[in-house]
């Protein structure tokens, strides 16, 4: 009995000592000036399943095809972005993420400065993509949400200024994600207060009424704008669900802000259906002062990474012209990669950064009290 | 000498007390479970008591400008008491108003429905009394969310919500409902009431069949009337049942994640669960307060209840029932009555099938028309070049479904097997030594992981599992299963318990009989029926578990469950509602073949 004891006691403490993690930061730093082969046999050396999270489900599609390029066993998830985050907190040891593609740069700034994920840029990106796309963070992808609405009917919501969406005749004809469930569309909503976007707000909104602003209480035409806006929106479920929505037969007079890649699913009556920002570029004119927003999708190594040259490879495929294809196949995701060509019909990256929202973590990291504010908004 | 002396006979007097104690198996069972329970729902206590006063890295952290891990009450400051922009308003009481209308009002609709099912079923002469029986637990079985889309989907129309699509009601009869009739409080409390219906008729009807009728006999001699038998004998006896209905639906009604979401966010209508999972993301701290917030809600029911059914000594036995309850005959209500009752409850139990089969097999939303239809999402192969919708293949030639499936059916098998002995253990400690301290505090032990709230219960075990890296995967999720649906089991396993006389053990320990041959060849086999459904309960719960698992799975492939929900909020309506429609068969499947083989079912494993 007292054997037994002891044994099970010892094996207990086998098991909660810490299992000893290689210091993943040191293979990432070699890594770094690793060539392509270099980086191909080290992960090859490595054992056990390979682990990826990625809160895009088409990075199933793009581990099957490395996991069968390099004979890599690999197992793929498809995670919300703060799933991924909690994960990262408290998963350690075997069956941990190795890699994450993960959006929200200001919950990602944060991970970063906790240590919780590292970034790595593979030597052959260094000069194809711009510094800023690199640092603090690799962006793999941009992903655009934009104004799309319904075009049966009279009353087709065709907007070109961003205050037209706040008058009384649009209430519950705007629909949008609920800003509390993805942190992506907080982050674009706390961005209009960003005083160069208020200004440019305050501009639209005297090129839509003719007089200047009056900003009430508000602290700036940003707050004034994400206030009204917020008013006169109905939350869906999901970016799909709202393109759905949209898109059918019954809703004409709706517009909606959501993902552009959603027109590419089946169960959307897309020829119901008119993006704000190609319209205004047919009729040479654009939506004042943007026609949705933008947000990047970063590759990151997990610091408690089993397979750390596995991840480093399969960053360098992901940025590479046969690892973005997944994305690239259809319109709505651009690469930072100026050399991978964007979709037939679509906006070149440029272009899009010239007329959208893009994230700055560092104002939405200091921006909580516009949180607040946003979530007062998202109430009755 | 002698002061020595008497110490040693004080010492010897002690041992031997101790060691007669730890001879009576039913000690050592209740000690094992009060040491084990005790860190399996204490310690997480606890530590969800720990997190509200410690600051959380990140976002939190940059908020309370304070460093993470530090103690602190910034987050009872913030929630209860930030007026900036309304902010504890919003967060916290007008949410903390919303659950407590809600599960109240669900309550009482469980209470009335299943209640007044459970009276006609049990005390008249109505009509298709075993149809009715059969299938109004089926909405328990059913995952909660099933009804609540059901809902949505035939009652939406392009007046309300979205203002996008009409759903049944609207396109095919014309009638288009008011927005408080599809979304907000009145359809979450419905929906949840007839969630939980199963529960007041099961509890109400097993008293309702039990009661002792000469109470009521001696008032028809002395020609009293119906209504004042029904109101003045009738409800009094089951008071105690309708407490624990209430106390049940209200901690299950409260926790409900799903339904508020469906039936609330299109109208920004939101409750304590829904503010705690949006909480969860960036301020866990306030997250977890909203948590003990609802506990002590549960445990103040919980105590209320003690309270009344603690008035009620006797329990109803096995045998000894005098007299054949009269029923009373419905006469020319009858058919009417009946019919309107199968009618509701195909509405409620069978059309959601319908409808999730049919929103399987349709491409484009909207369209019912034969050219829209495809088996496709079913068993169609290379979908993606056709359909983009995610997956390649259709849910039956999935391998992953198929693997989903596996884990889920051996998830809920273990916790349901685990579960279910230690109820039958605890039952028997609980019942043998009934009144004594340990005993009591067992018992309450037991049903506390009822009142935690699913999702606090699994952060709270995420967490724990960060600190014990062999603590993973299946296991994890197995633990957390069995301790979470524990309540099920122990609850069972003591009315099976309670309702043995003593003389049936007795018996086997003169003939010197060892204690587990007694379990296994005695006690077991007499409750075979009541045992079984105790097993039965959890595994069911498991099977269409959602919140709890979410945190927990490795990935969200793991379970059918958290597949179906990355499916539907990836708005891949069909491969959901196809999965769905998976779960609810395979549930169904299993309780009719467990009912099948073994006699035993859910309305046993509740109502014991």
């Amino acid at each position: 009995m007292k054997k037994t004891l002891s044994l099970v006691l010892a094996l207990a403490l086998l098991l909660c000592a810490a299992p000893a993690f290689a210091d993943v930061a040191a293979d990432v730093e070699a890594g770094q000036s690793m060539t392509h082969d270099e980086l191909v046999a080290r992960a090859q050396a490595e054992t056990g399943t390979f682990v990826v999270y990625g809160n895009t489900s088409r990075i199933t599609t793009a581990a099957e095809d490395f996991g069968a390029l390099y004979d890599i066993p690999f197992e793929s998830n498809n995670l919300k972005d703060q799933e991924i985050y909690t994960k990262l907190r408290s998963e350690t040891g075997s069956g941990a993420a190795d890699m994450v593609m993960i959006q929200d740069g200001a919950q990602l700034t944060d991970a970063i400065d906790e240590g919780l994920v590292i970034n790595f840029v593979p030597a052959g990106v260094k000069d194809a993509v711009s510094e800023a796309e690199q640092q603090p963070a690799l962006v793999h992808q941009y992903i655009n949400k934009l104004f799309i609405y319904n075009n049966l009917g009279d009353a087709v919501p065709a907007i070109q200024n961003v205050w037209e969406l706040t008058a009384s005749e649009m209430k519950g004809r705007v629909i949008f994600k609920n800003p509390e469930s993805e942190k992506v569309n907080m982050n674009f909503l706390v961005m209009c207060t960003k005083p160069e976007w208020a200004d440019r707000l305050a501009e639209a909104y005297r090129a839509w009424k003719g007089e200047e602003i009056d900003l009430g209480g508000y602290q700036n035409a940003g707050y004034k704008w994400v206030a009204e806006f917020l008013a006169n929106v109905t939350f869906g479920k999901s970016d799909t669900s709202i393109a759905e929505e949209v898109s059918q037969e019954t809703a004409a007079g709706t517009i909606g802000l959501f993902v552009l890649s959603k027109l590419r699913s089946s169960s959307v009556l897309t020829d119901n259906l008119t993006v704000a920002a190609y319209d205004a570029a047919a009729n040479g004119y654009a939506v004042e002062p943007f026609a949705g927003f933008m947000y990047p999708m970063y590759t990151m190594v997990n610091v408690n990474a089993n397979r750390p040259y596995t991840a480093m490879l399969f960053i360098e495929y992901l940025m590479s012209e046969d690892g973005f294809k997944p994305w690239g196949k259809n319109i709505g995701a651009y690469s930072p990669n100026p050399a991978l060509a964007v979709n037939e019909g679509d906006l070149p990256i440029d272009a899009w950064k010239a007329c959208l929202v893009m994230e700055d973590a560092d104002y939405i990291l200091e921006s909580f009290d516009v949180e607040d504010f946003i979530l007062r908004h998202c109430q009755n | 000498m002698d002061a020595v002396s008497a110490r040693r006979r004080a010492m010897k007097r002690i041992r031997g007390r101790t060691l007669a104690w730890l001879t009576k198996p039913a000690n050592i069972v209740l000690l094992v479970f009060a040491v084990a329970l005790t860190v399996l729902t204490l310690y997480p206590l606890l530590s969800l008591c720990a997190e509200t006063l410690t600051i959380h890295p990140g976002r939190e952290a940059r908020a309370a400008q304070q460093t993470a891990g530090e103690l602190s009450l910034y987050h009872f400051q913030r929630l209860f008491a930030t007026r900036e922009n309304d902010y504890s308003r919003i967060q916290f009481y007008e949410p903390l108003l919303n659950t407590l209308l809600v599960s109240v009002s669900a309550s009482l609709i469980a209470i009335v429905f299943g209640g007044t099912v459970a009276f006609l079923v049990t005390r008249t002469n109505l009509k298709y009394v075993k149809f009715v029986s059969a299938v109004f637990t089926f909405p328990y079985i059913m995952p909660s969310w099933t009804l609540a889309l059901f809902w949505e989907n035939f009652f939406k129309n392009v007046n309300i919500g979205l203002k996008t699509s009409n759903g049944i009601m609207a396109a095919v009869f014309g009638v288009y409902m008011p927005e408080w009739f599809v979304y907000g409080a009145f359809p979450i409390a419905l929906v949840l009431g007839l969630h939980y219906a199963p529960y007041a008729y099961i509890l109400i009807g097993t008293m309702l069949r039990n009661m002792d009728a000469n109470l009521e006999e001696a008032a028809t001699i002395l020609r009293t009337r119906r209504a004042r038998i029904i109101r003045r004998i009738t409800l009094p006896v089951v008071r105690p049942a309708l407490m624990s209905t209430f106390l049940l639906v209200f901690a299950s009604s409260m926790s409900a994640y799903s339904v508020p979401v469906f039936l609330g966010s299109p109208v920004r209508y939101y409750v304590l669960s829904t503010k705690m999972k949006s909480l969860m993301d960036s301020y866990p701290g306030q997250a977890y307060i909203i948590a003990s917030v609802m506990i002590c809600m549960g445990v103040v029911i919980l105590l209320l209840n003690q309270r009344v059914t603690n008035s009620r000594k006797n329990y109803t036995t096995v045998t000894g029932k005098s007299s054949r309850i009269s029923k009373i005959n419905l006469g020319r209500a009858n058919y009417p009555l009946a019919i309107l009752l199968v009618v509701l409850l195909l509405l409620v139990a069978v059309t959601p099938l319908l409808t999730f089969a049919m929103e399987s097999i349709i491409v484009k939303a909207g369209d019912y028309s034969p050219g829209n239809m495809t088996l496709d999402f079913w068993i169609g192969t290379n979908l993606e070049a056709r359909l983009d919708q995610g997956d390649s293949t259709g849910i039956l030639l999935n391998p992953r479904v198929w693997s989903a499936l596996g884990y889920s059916l051996s998830l809920a098998a273990v916790s349901a097997f685990v579960a279910g002995t230690c109820g039958i253990l605890l039952g028997y400690g609980v019942a043998k030594r009934r009144g004594s301290r340990l005993a009591n505090l067992v018992n309450s032990l037991s049903f506390f992981p009822y009142l935690m709230p699913s999702l606090a219960f699994g952060a709270i075990y995420l967490a724990m599992s960060a600190k014990l890296p062999w603590l993973r995967g299946f296991m994890l999720l197995a633990l957390v299963g069995s301790v979470k649906y524990l309540p099920f089991a122990s609850r069972s396993g003591l009315n099976a318990m309670l309702q043995l006389s003593g003389e049936i053990e007795e018996a086997a320990i003169i003939n010197g009989v060892p204690w587990w041959k007694r379990m296994l060849r005695v006690i077991c086999p007499i409750q075979k029926t009541s045992i079984l459904s105790g097993y039965l309960v959890p595994m069911v719960s498991c099977m269409r578990e959602l919140s709890l698992f979410v945190l927990l799975v490795p990935t969200s492939n793991t379970l059918l469950t958290t597949m179906l929900m990355q499916y539907s909020e990836k708005g891949w309506a069909q491969f959901g509602n196809a999965i769905n429609l998976l779960i609810i068969i395979v549930v169904l499947l299993v309780n009719f073949i467990v009912n099948k083989l073994t006699g035993a079912s859910i309305d046993k494993g509740v109502g014991g």
